[in-house]
């Protein structure tokens, strides 16, 4: 007989090799996404794409601090638009290059980012959540205003940009979507790898003990403070290198896109949809957040009804539509997303794993 | 040798005094049990001793350091380490992982923390539920992984804080036996528990609370034969 306590201590600790199978799989999809601009070059799908990678990085980024630490900081658009700010003003009125600005930005967002950490974390739970959100208010009404620093509302224009070259490749070419497709894959890569170490590090047991349960963490000897800022400053550098390059691949910010209450929200939004706390969640959140958004905001959905023949494009409901759907997408949006926390409280990820291991406990017994 | 020493230590919530004035010693190797009343201030002092709250007046010295107003962590660190009453499992962590928490609190490499998870897991008995969420395990087996955990941080002084409490007789028996286990391989333990039975038969020395006060102070024996302590906890029955 195999009692079921002999199994579990013979069982080899869990960081087995993957499969082959995985490998592969890994293998496909990395050469198929760095060969998609090749077979794709539509540059609305490129456009998606970069959005989709944009997304991603935000996504990975917070999910440090709010998934594994808990911290659920709902001002993170603080360090997107320190690190979009910084990188653009360098870059408009200095001529630095972007990929030196980025540096600037994430040093200043990581500055930004303790001085936040300071306060916030002298509180816990709502209270919190309600400091994040006041912190970035604060920075969003300091750009708007500082007129002589910033330019306020009216925000930045890269018009004077220098020739920007990398190597012997010239990339101030704009119209090309192709470095930007390539950089926001290669940071979506690298923070995918910087999640993975986290997770299996003694880092990531700190930060998830913290999550569980902040006293019984501190009485098992793990110093809150320093974990949580360690857990914030990796959290704000790598969102501040992704407002870098929203700011060089958008080519204008203002207060509004990259320091509002909004872009805070669409962060968080994008690991609670997909799955808190885990590798991947980030990723199924972003890609079915930003196709999501993009069809709502373009009146898609409108179109589809008359092109299923569901609703007569000339009707007094086919009008109606037409004129109110895409001004209420945001309405739309909110609604599926409350749906998807309600039922999928886990994330899309968590429900599919509930789902799939259901399927096979039941399979196997 | 004396490991921990208590110097009048109080502990005030605004008017409600919740320690008042508290000394008392702990030698190495013994078994010390607190006792007293609900709201007695048991939790509290344990609180104080292990840097959750800091004391109002008093001072508190582990292995001749003055620990007062250290943080928690430091205060494991330096090796002591405490359950808690209402267990605090780190309920979506497994219960290997939860332990190996502990045990990263004296090394970096995850190997090792896994191997002294994993032996401590045995030491308690939940061996069998190594890869099982923590909060999935019942009440019995929740108090033995906080202790696995605590054990796993490599303790010189241990504060229990109930861990019978909410148990039927055979699972106390195993905490019991545990704990005289843990005794003999040298720790010291502060015991809080109100299964006087338990607790006369475990103890080296008791402390008795009462409101806040230390109301007496000595062998299982005089603690029951002390007209005191009758009246204001034990009644006629453990005379
Ligand atoms: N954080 C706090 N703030 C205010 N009052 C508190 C706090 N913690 C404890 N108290 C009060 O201090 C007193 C002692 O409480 P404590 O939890 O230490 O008692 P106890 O002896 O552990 O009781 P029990 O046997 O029920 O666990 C109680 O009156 C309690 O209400
Ligand atoms: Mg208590």
């Amino acid at each position: 007989m195999n009692s079921p306590a002999k199994s579990a201590i013979t069982k080899p600790p869990k960081s087995k090799a993957p499969p082959v199978t995985y490998l592969l799989a890994t293998v496909a999809l990395l050469s198929l996404l760095f060969a998609f601009p090749q077979i794709v070059d539509s540059p609305y799908t490129l456009h998606m794409m970069i959005l989709i990678f944009l997304s991603i990085i935000l996504g990975e980024s917070w999910n440090i601090l709010g998934g594994y630490t808990g911290q659920y900081s709902v001002g993170h658009a603080a360090y997107f638009g320190t690190g979009a700010y910084t990188t653009m003003m360098l870059m408009q009125y200095a001529q630095v290059p972007p990929w030196l600005g980025v540096w600037v930005g994430v040093a200043v967002a990581i500055i930004v980012a303790l001085a936040i950490g300071s306060i916030c974390f002298r509180l816990r739970g709502p209270y919190f959540v309600l400091a994040s959100i006041a912190a970035a208010e604060i920075i969003r009404l300091t750009a708007l205003n500082v007129k002589s620093f910033t330019n306020g509302a009216e925000g930045i224009l890269a018009t004077d940009i220098p020739p920007l070259k990398l190597g012997a490749i010239l990339i101030t070419d704009f119209s090309s979507k192709l470095p930007f497709y390539y950089t926001g894959l290669i940071l979506v890569l690298l923070t995918i790898l910087m999640t993975w170490l986290v997770q299996h590090s003694k880092l990531g047991y700190c930060l998830q003990a913290i999550r569980e349960d902040q006293d019984a963490a501190h009485s098992l000897g793990i110093n809150l403070t320093l974990h949580k800022n360690i857990a914030l400053i990796i959290s704000a550098a790598f969102t501040s290198t992704a407002g870098s390059f929203y700011a060089v691949y958008i080519g204008f910010i203002d207060p509004t896109s990259v320091l509002s209450l909004d872009m805070s929200v669409q962060i968080v939004l994008i690991c609670i949809i997909g799955g808190i706390g885990t590798i991947f969640g980030p990723v199924a959140g972003a890609i079915i957040l930003v196709p999501l958004s993009e069809a709502l905001r373009s009146n898609m959905i409108a179109q589809g009804l008359f092109k299923a023949g569901l609703v007569g494009e000339e009707s007094s409901i086919g009008i109606f539509l037409k004129d109110n759907l895409a001004h209420s997408h945001v309405l739309i949006y909110g609604i599926l997303v409350v749906v998807v926390i309600l039922f999928m409280p886990e994330g899309v990820l968590g429900f599919i794993s509930k789902f799939v291991h259901g399927k096979t406990r039941r399979g196997v017994s | 040798m004396t490991i921990l020493e208590l110097k009048n230590v109080s502990k005030f919530f605004g008017g409600l005094a919740a320690n008042t004035d508290i000394s008392f010693s702990l030698e190495e190797g013994k078994i010390i049990g607190l006792i007293g009343p609900n709201g007695a201030g048991k939790t509290t002092l344990f609180n104080c001793i292990t840097g959750f709250y800091p004391p109002s007046q008093g001072q508190i010295l582990f292995k001749k350091q003055n620990i007062t107003g250290l943080q928690p962590h430091q205060i494991c660190r330096l090796g002591m380490a405490r359950t808690w009453q209402k267990v605090r499992p780190l309920v979506k962590m497994s219960v290997l992982d939860n332990v190996m928490v502990g045990a990263l609190c004296r090394t970096n490499s995850l190997k090792i923390a896994r191997e002294i998870a994993m032996e401590q897991l045995k030491v308690v008995h939940i061996e069998h539920k190594t890869n099982m969420p923590a909060g999935g395990l019942p009440i019995g087996e929740r108090k033995r992984l906080e202790i696995a955990r605590i054990l796993a941080t490599n303790p010189e002084l241990l504060l229990l804080d109930e861990v019978m409490g909410g148990l039927n007789t055979s699972e106390s028996e195993e905490i019991i036996q545990l704990i005289l286990e843990t005794k003999s391989r040298g720790l010291t333990q502060m015991v809080i528990e109100h299964d006087m039975k338990a607790i006369m038969r475990i103890s080296d020395r008791i402390v008795v609370l009462n409101s806040g006060e230390k109301l007496a102070e000595g062998t299982p024996a005089e603690i029951a034969d002390n007209q005191e302590v009758i009246d204001a906890y034990l009644g006629e029955s453990h005379a």
